[in-house]
């Protein structure tokens, strides 16, 4: 006798078999690794010509990453201080050029190009070499002095990573590029009828903005600010790249305290990018 | 009878110059939802500002990797070369090995976009079409997948690809890929999944009813009405794997397979190899040459840019991946 199926089995069956594929990737390129990293963090690795040998350490890897190392907190600090300056600055931007573009304006077209332009460009060796040579924009800032003013009028600990990301302002809103086509797709859901209600009712476009755009945003900002971060871990300009390279190939440290590195690093972002999500799909929820 | 009364000057203005100055005041302010000329000019010159700021690293490159020595040295000239100094272009092509960089980059763009193009639909029509336990869950993790730093899993991949002999060749560029993961694959789920999910289900039904496998009705049926999707996909895919950089670097170590990004970065030195033409240091002097090579292994793509510029900046709304 025939096996039979039932349809609906049938179908999830035949479902599963679509997602088989990535699911089967998903396991050997992410999954495994991210799960032998983790193992590897508490281990210290010895490679040798014939086999790989691990030994237990605990916690040892994470204790020395913050309180021996001497390179890492202070790359990680620069890191989280340079991020939380540029993260807003891009978002920001892209709602700006984002509610620019949405307007009525000559050669709109032309100007969407232009602010895309840079996602050619992205993660790549070209932009270093572009911005090693001093194409970076910070020399607009330079010629009015604007660094020596902040100098006098700033703490230390707040020049450094503001005069970083000053320095390579460009390249911050360079990474907006992906980031403004999404508030144009978003600004786009908003019907028309909620904007002719509003005028009718008398709301001037000031208002308008804040009672009824920026509302209907918020989950779209919510989301560039997740890709932004996401973006950013991986952005060439990351020193955490590099550091985790070094140290893989290190004698010393080796593979088992990069990877402890690795997670760290990862815990952070998907930390911050977890706050990021619940605070702001509760301010979502309220309107 | 009577005589109409003289209009007053008070009244010849409400009747005749109130309308014309109420016409101009709304076109230079604007009325209502309507933005006025003024705002227009003042958006029009942001917008070209903002521009130029964002155009800036371009047009440097363009300008400087034209001048020789003298005109960089020369504080008067700062965009314009007094002549089209093509050297520099010649030294970078050199110093790249352009063509067989190129063959490189193409191959692995290409191969890793189409296979990329594939295996994302099928993952992304299961997710859209189907109901299975678990679905929910996966879909987590292939956000999850998106959001895991590549700096994380380097290690124990490495270890992966050493043990299957992988180390040196392309395949840790392509496999990935082939598995619906690699480059930003997951955000090429949703955007698939997106767009599956937005197509009528009667096209399903219909399949069915004349017999179609699910295999059949997914190629024979979605994915030809998926050709939007699929030209996103497989753009973005291509570009994003032109200037891929760090995985390569880990895993692909003999120089006549690096992709030109990946020439660009040791440009300087193939370059003092080549001519021994930077005994003192100044980095003023190779500056040239370095704006050529960037500008060698970026113009095909901004060559694809510019055909298919359309494509790209209004791929999130067509794909309908914000709803």
């Amino acid at each position: 006798m025939k096996f039979k199926l039932s349809l609906a089995t049938r179908r999830s069956l035949e479902g599963f078999a679509f997602i088989t594929p990535w699911l089967i990737g998903f396991i050997v390129f992410m999954a495994y690794p991210l799960g032998f990293s983790l193992y590897m963090s508490f281990t210290e690795v010895q490679v040798t010509a014939t086999k790989i040998n691990f030994t237990f350490v605990g916690w040892d890897n994470y204790v020395y990453a913050f309180l021996s190392d001497n390179v890492f907190p202070v790359q990680l600090t620069s890191f989280i201080q340079e991020s939380l300056i540029t993260v807003p600055i891009i978002v920001i931007f892209s709602l700006l050029v984002g509610l620019l573009i949405n307007q009525d304006v000559w050669g709109r077209g032309l100007f969407r190009a232009i602010f895309f332009l840079p996602v050619i460009f992205s993660t790549s060796e070209v932009i270093n070499s572009l911005f090693n040579q001093g194409a970076g924009g910070g020399n607009f800032l330079q010629r009015f002095n604007i660094f020596g003013l902040m100098l006098n009028a700033l703490p230390e600990q707040l020049y450094q990573p503001i005069s970083t990301v000053l320095n390579r302002f460009t390249l911050v809103l360079w990474s907006s590029g992906v980031q403004i086509l999404l508030i144009l797709a978003a600004l786009k859901t908003i019907s028309g009828n909620v904007y002719e209600a509003a005028a009718i009712d008398g709301a001037g476009r000031w208002e308008v903005f804040w009672k009824i755009t920026l509302p209907a945003l918020t989950p779209f900002i919510v989301l560039i600010t997740v890709y932004t971060i996401v973006d950013l871990s991986v952005s060439p300009f990351n020193p955490m790249l590099g550091s985790i390279r070094s140290h893989m190939f290190n004698v010393r440290t080796g593979m088992g305290y990069a990877s402890a590195l690795g997670w760290i690093y990862f815990l952070l972002i998907l930390v911050s990018l977890v706050l990021v999500y619940t605070f702001g799909m509760r301010r979502t929820k309220r309107f | 009878m009577s005589v109409k009364p003289a209009i007053t000057r008070r009244e010849t203005w409400l009747i005749w110059w109130k309308p014309k100055y109420l016409a101009v005041k709304s076109l230079l302010l604007g009325r209502g939802m309507r933005p006025g000329l003024l705002s227009k000019i003042i958006v029009f010159i942001l917008l070209v500002d903002i521009a130029f700021i964002y155009l800036y690293p371009i047009l440097y490159m363009f300008s400087t990797m034209l001048m020789s020595t003298l005109d960089l040295v020369d504080p008067t000239i700062r965009w314009i070369p007094t002549s089209l100094y093509w050297d520099n272009l010649v030294k970078a092509y050199e110093g790249l090995k352009y063509w067989q960089g190129f063959g490189q980059s193409v191959m692995v763009s290409l191969i890793g976009c189409i296979a990329q193009a594939i295996s994302c639909a099928l993952a992304g029509y299961g997710f859209a079409r189907y109901e299975f336990p678990g679905k929910n869950f996966l879909f987590v993790l292939v956000l999850l997948a998106f959001v895991i730093p590549p700096q994380t899993i380097v290690i124990p991949l490495f270890l992966l690809y050493r043990k299957f002999g992988w180390l040196d060749t392309n395949l840790p560029l392509f496999v990935p890929e082939l598995l619906g993961l690699g480059l930003k694959g997951s955000l090429f789920i949703v955007i698939y999944r997106q767009f599956f999910a937005g197509l009528p289900t009667s096209l399903e039904e219909a399949a069915r009813l004349d017999g179609a496998s699910a295999l059949g009705i997914f190629a024979r049926v979605m994915l030809p009405l998926a050709k939007p999707a699929i030209l996103v996909v497989s753009l973005f895919s291509f570009v994003w794997h032109w200037n891929d950089f760090y995985l390569p670097t880990m895993f692909v170590t003999s120089q006549s397979k690096w992709s030109l990004v990946r020439r660009l970065q040791v440009l300087q030195q193939s370059l003092d190899d080549i001519y021994d033409l930077n005994p003192y240091g100044l980095s003023t002097m190779t500056e040239p040459v370095n704006m050529a090579g960037a500008f060698l292994v970026i113009m095909p793509v901004l060559i694809l840019y510019f055909v298919a510029q359309r494509w790209f900046t209004e791929s999130i709304e067509r794909t309908g991946l914000v709803e």
